[in-house]
């Protein structure tokens, strides 16, 4: 009972976070909007048992992908035509084509979803027991997204330094 | 090689060597290659005549050289040598080697001597194969290669563009004629399944009714003798060719091309026996450009052009001769009048030479004494074109006038009397042009009277030998030479009697205008430019040739220039083949604008475009899967 | 409703909500936060069926995710940064070198 008030309240939290991204004005707003979406979308993650992702969802997502964020919108300068236009010529048709997009996916998950039973043994989604399994099946993946990193680490110094370099 | 074939060929070999070495190897060379070759040619002719003559008048032959096979159908480059073809040879190499020679004095100081005998030599070529042609076939590639030489001679000074346009003019009329020639031909051949002209005349000569009617080909040939001998409609042509050298006037224009016509005609005398409707055509066209010309000669007064409109008159009366049956006798007329106009166009070459380029009568006169052997040679030749007994002239007027009055196809009064009243006009022109150029008092200016000196002797000497020839020319018998050839017409009996009156009143008209013109033209042009004044509208419209030129650009080239700048060049051309180009590269490049400019770099529209998409593909599978 | 369906429907409205941020805002940097608000919707959805199904494999790829979308970061940011030094402005309507 609790749960789903739980579930209900985080959803509408993080719909009006989602919205506020929309429509806030200053970047830092949308900065903090997002942010709270994104917390909110952690709860609802741990509400539904699975731990691990939350709580990854927090430090990565939240303290490293938009501290990032906030950082560099606090670097640039904010007086910019964008500040005072905030939407481009394409409101209405982007209105329009994603409200399509959304009613089509959500036809689609309301009529072709079929409610099955849930599973029986349900799985281990505290930390120990997932990261386990993690390496023990997924490996692989992990080292290419090792290699990810490592291209995306190259590729940040590459932009930072061909612009120094080519200052000289 | 066949002796004929050797007649047509040497030229040939002139215009090659001079037009390829030509300018090379100077003077000498040109000369005497471009005057010794029509010289050969003109023995060879002479041998072939006697041959012919020894044979009692057999034609000579060449082989067949077959040209094209096309199909069932086969053409042949052949010759023909019989007594008409005899007289023309003769006298195209003849009259021909007198003014290549006569030329060799007239454009000693002209830088293109090379090309001009190149050109002249060209010219015989073509012409002797119109004549000796014994196919309908080669008969036209020589006429169409006499116009093409004549285009090339008339626009021999190019660097004008008057005279360039001469030439255009020259040519295009001419082709207008060769539209009806070649119609006549095609049909000719759709008949009869030969061009070979004894074939065709002897498909004629049965007189029994044929499926093709002999007056329309006769009309279409006769059209395009009409454009070839500068009758009208198509004289138009003949007195702007003025613009050549004088020695191309004299031979072109005077003693060969334009006689091209009366021979077709006389060639073809098969046809036209046969023809009653064309005949008359003829007969009614020759005459009444006879008399047109004669009108319009009369008020001229550039000594050129007095002798061209004097030479179309002289081709309309052989062509009235043709009409009324005298075949024989047109050609009679053609050979004095080759002696007579040739003589006539070299004498005025050499009063222009002698006055250095001075072509107008009213600032000539006083020269009898100055050039005297140009002046004696020009009055002979003048004397023999009225029709003075006993010049040739004479003769051959006469028996023209006599059988238009008289013959049984179609002879009539009224052609003798616009004949005749012609003839008194010719007297008239031809005197006054002798008085005004040499014997009335001097209006020379004082330079060009300081200028007069009388012409080499590569000049005189031809001048001589034509005079004499005008003189004595008429004494030979060639109708009754041509007998065998070209029939004489019968002669009505009832009017046998009045050869003789008719004769003398011959003689009295040309009297008449010899005195017409001694009176009033005696002490200059003044007088008669007093008496013009009353009548200034007819002189107007005389001296511009009854403003037919004018009519031709009105009725006929303007409006053809009309439809091809407007309708085929503007709407056509530009409007519809250019503007559908145009048209489909615009829209192109329009189509390819607007489409750019979806990808105009805005980052936004591709991510709504591939969201579109996406709605798209959920849209497809929803009906789909 | 089902939780599970609930729960799908929110991810979707999530990830409209992001692409119309997308296509509506001008500000560059806004721009990649909404598109980290369609990555995130996308990401619930996976949770949600790794919930619904107790495999791990859904949380796995949800883990992945997050290392992509931290390594997309750290690029985009920079490439935001070099533009705005070109162009001065963080408009992205500026941007429009393509035209023409």
């Amino acid at each position: 009972m609790i749960e789903t008030i739980l579930l209900y309240a985080f959803s509408a939290a993080a719909l009006a976070g989602a919205l506020l991204v929309l429509i806030a004005r200053h970047p830092m707003r949308v900065a903090l909007a997002l942010i709270s979406t994104m917390l909110s979308l952690a709860c609802i993650y741990a509400l539904l048992g699975v731990h691990v992702i939350a709580v990854f969802q927090v430090l990565i997502y939240v303290g490293a992908v938009m501290v990032f964020m906030v950082f560099v919108i606090m670097l640039l300068d904010t007086r910019d035509p964008s500040f005072v236009h905030r939407y481009s010529r394409l409101l209405v048709p982007g209105v329009a084509v994603a409200t399509l997009l959304a009613a089509g996916l959500g036809h689609a998950v309301a009529r072709y979803y079929t409610a099955g039973p849930a599973s029986t043994s349900p799985a281990d989604f505290r930390l120990q027991p997932f990261s386990a399994s993690f390496l023990r099946e997924y490996w692989l993946h992990f080292e290419l997204t090792s290699v990810l990193l490592i291209a995306a680490v190259v590729a940040a110094i590459a932009v930072i330094q061909g612009r120094g370099g080519r200052d000289g | 090689m066949h002796l004929l074939t050797a007649i047509v060929v040497l030229p040939l070999v002139g215009f090659l060597a001079n037009g390829l070495a030509g300018p090379r190897l100077g003077r000498g060379f040109v000369s005497i290659v471009g005057c010794g070759l029509p010289i050969l040619a003109f023995a060879a002719a002479v041998r072939c005549f006697a041959e012919l003559a020894g044979a009692g008048g057999a034609p000579l032959v060449t082989d067949d050289y077959t040209w094209a096979e096309v199909g069932g159908h086969s053409f042949a480059v052949g010759f023909w040598f019989d007594r008409l073809s005899a007289v023309m040879t003769l006298i195209v190499t003849g009259v021909g080697s007198a003014i290549h020679v006569y030329s060799t004095g007239y454009m000693k100081d002209d830088p293109g001597y090379a090309r001009y005998f190149a050109y002249l030599n060209l010219f015989l070529f073509f012409m002797l194969l119109l004549v000796l042609g014994r196919s309908l076939l080669v008969c036209f590639v020589g006429w169409e290669g006499v116009g093409l030489a004549s285009y090339l001679l008339i626009g021999f000074w190019f660097e004008d563009p008057d005279k360039a346009r001469a030439g255009k003019k020259a040519f295009i009329t001419n082709r207008v004629g060769d539209a009806g020639f070649l119609l006549g031909m095609f049909l000719l051949y759709h008949a009869l399944g030969t061009l070979d002209i004894s074939q065709v005349q002897a498909a004629f000569a049965t007189g029994a009714p044929m499926a093709l009617s002999a007056d329309l080909v006769g009309v279409l040939l006769f059209i395009g003798a009409t454009g070839k001998s500068a009758q009208i409609p198509l004289h138009v042509w003949l007195p702007d060719a003025m613009a050549g050298p004088t020695p191309v006037s004299a031979l072109i224009h005077a003693a060969t091309m334009v006689t091209a016509g009366v021979y077709l005609v006389a060639r073809l005398n098969g046809i036209y026996q046969h023809a009653p409707v064309a005949s008359e055509l003829i007969a009614v066209i020759g005459v009444l450009t006879a008399v047109f010309a004669a009108t319009v000669a009369v008020a001229q007064s550039d000594i050129k052009k007095v002798l061209a409109w004097s030479t179309i008159s002289q081709l309309g009366y052989m062509f009235l001769a043709l009409g009324v049956g005298a075949y024989g006798v047109a050609v009679f007329h053609l050979y004095t009048h080759a002696f007579f106009k040739a003589c006539l166009f070299l004498g005025a070459g050499s009063v222009i030479h002698a006055l250095g380029g001075e072509q107008d009568i009213r600032r000539m006169g006083g020269l009898a004494r100055r050039i005297p052997l140009t002046f004696a040679t020009f009055a002979v030749a003048t004397a023999a074109i009225a029709g003075l007994p006993p010049l040739a002239g004479f003769f051959s007027k006469d028996e023209i006038l006599w059988f238009a009055f008289a013959s049984e196809r179609g002879g009539s009064p009224l052609l003798w009397g616009v004949g005749a009243v012609t003839a008194a006009l010719t007297a008239f022109y031809m005197f006054r042009l002798l008085w005004l150029t040499f014997l009335t008092p001097s209006r020379m200016s004082t330079e060009t009277s300081h200028h007069v000196h009388e012409s080499p002797p590569a000049m005189t000497g031809v001048l001589v030998v034509l005079a004499v020839l005008s003189a004595v020319g008429g004494f030979v018998a060639l109708p009754q030479f041509l007998e065998p050839v070209l029939r004489e017409p019968a002669v009505h009996a009832s009017l046998a009697g009045y050869e003789t009156p008719l004769l003398v009143t011959s003689v009295v008209l040309a009297l008449a205008g010899l005195a017409g013109a001694a009176i009033l033209y005696a002490q200059g042009p003044a007088r008669a430019e007093r008496l013009a004044a009353h009548v200034r509208g007819l002189q107007r419209l005389l001296s511009g040739g009854y403003f037919i030129d004018g009519l031709y650009d009105r009725v006929i080239t303007r409006p053809l220039l009309w439809l091809s700048a407007r309708v085929f060049l503007r709407d056509g051309d530009q409007l519809l083949i250019d503007g559908t180009l145009h048209g489909l590269t615009s829209l192109a490049q329009r189509t390819a604008s607007r489409l750019s400019r979806v990808q105009a770099g805005g980052l936004q529209l591709y991510v709504l475009l591939a969201g579109l998409g996406v709605v798209v593909c959920i849209a497809w599978m929803w009906r789909h899967v | 409703m089902d939780r599970t369906q609930f729960l799908l429907a929110l991810s979707v409205a999530l990830f409209a909500l992001g692409l119309i941020g997308v296509i509506i805002r001008r500000n560059a940097l806004v721009m990649l936060m909404c598109m980290e608000l369609m990555v995130n919707g996308v990401i619930l959805s996976l949770v949600t069926f790794a919930a619904r199904t107790a495999t791990a494999s859904g949380a796995v790829l949800a883990l992945l995710v997050f290392v992509v979308a931290a390594a997309e970061i750290a690029i985009a940011i920079p490439i935001v940064l070099l533009l705005v030094r070109q162009r001065q402005t963080l408009d992205v309507g500026a941007y429009t070198r393509l035209k023409g």
